[in-house]
């Protein structure tokens, strides 16, 4: 490689994915944070990025971390996928390793569980006269 | 502008120069997920309210993201450049901890920070004058032990061109 990895400023970024209507390419919407000059505060600016993504892995939603490639491989895409940081719908905790969503866990969450004593002989009784219907007719 | 807002001291220069983590060079991503709610986030609250301003303040090149509500457990992330990611908890820790602990491990030491400062210092020679934006004083009147500006303090006689060319035109004369 005559050019070292330089061609690009950035040579690792985090984004958010936007879309992914391209063959085997991501768009991808990074943030920075820029200071107003005026107001001395911190805004989030955007700009979108095209990302190589062999598989096609990514979803619309996805954070994915970028990395620059050596040499751009076509006008626009200066980027390959490097991983997907928290796949949507699907996050994973990395403290714990756990699935979740928001504020609390997925893992534990099974019907079975958390019916109490009451709800459990009502269920009983209804599916009792479910029988007797079945029967009649 | 008057000082608006909750806390508007964040948004002085005075407040944003005080930050002191400078990251190394290899640090490129920061990443911040923390909870709106919570006892266990509340550092991290107070880290992003408070300290994000000053540290990319100090560190324009580093790119800076924050996500809300993504996962129960706060925690920070910083994406090296040789690939390398470090995964900070920082559940239950207060916001100077915080700073403290990324300081010790991912910021320019005290050492490498005045090495730096000094090589600064020594491109510039504080002894030249030129336009302001390179040297310390524009003119050579600036300067302690030379003549005075004839704008304050009037040249002597001996020293004006009027004097010398009515003394050289009086000799030849």
């Amino acid at each position: 490689m005559s050019v070292p990895r330089g061609a690009v400023h950035a040579k690792w970024i985090v984004g958010k994915v936007i879309g992914t209507k391209m063959q085997k390419t991501a768009k991808v919407r990074v943030t920075r944070l820029v200071l107003d000059p005026y107001l001395l505060k911190f805004f989030n600016k955007r700009k979108t990025y095209f990302a190589h993504d062999p598989l096609q892995q990514c979803v619309v939603g996805d954070i994915v971390l970028l990395k620059a490639l050596p040499e751009r491989r076509s006008k626009h895409v200066k980027h390959e996928l490097a991983e997907i940081v928290f796949k949507v719908g699907n996050v994973i905790d990395p403290i714990t390793g756990r699935p979740c969503a928001g504020t609390r866990f997925l893992e534990n969450l099974s019907d079975s569980e958390n019916l109490t004593e009451a709800d459990a002989t009502y269920l009983s009784e209804k599916l009792q006269e479910l029988k007797v219907c079945s029967t009649d007719k | 502008m008057p000082m608006k807002g909750r806390f508007p001291i964040r948004r002085t220069l005075q407040y944003l120069s005080q930050g002191d983590v400078i990251f190394k060079s290899s640090v490129k991503v920061m990443t911040v997920n923390y909870n709106t709610a919570g006892e266990l986030s509340e550092g991290a609250r107070k880290f992003v309210f408070f300290n994000i301003p000053q540290i990319q303040y100090k560190n324009p090149w580093v790119q800076i993201m924050l996500f809300r509500n993504m996962t129960p457990s706060p925690f920070l992330r910083f994406y090296l450049d040789n690939g390398e990611q470090v995964l900070v908890d920082v559940e239950d820790k207060t916001n100077k901890e915080i700073t403290e602990h990324i300081k010790k491990i991912l910021g320019k030491s005290k050492e490498t920070l005045e090495k730096e400062e000094r090589e600064r210092k020594k491109l510039s020679h504080p002894a030249t004058f030129g336009p302001k934006k390179y040297h310390l004083r524009e003119c050579m009147c600036e300067i302690e032990g030379q003549v005075p500006c004839p704008a304050f303090v009037p040249l002597p006689k001996e020293m004006r061109g009027k004097y010398k060319a009515a003394v050289k035109s009086e000799a030849s004369a």
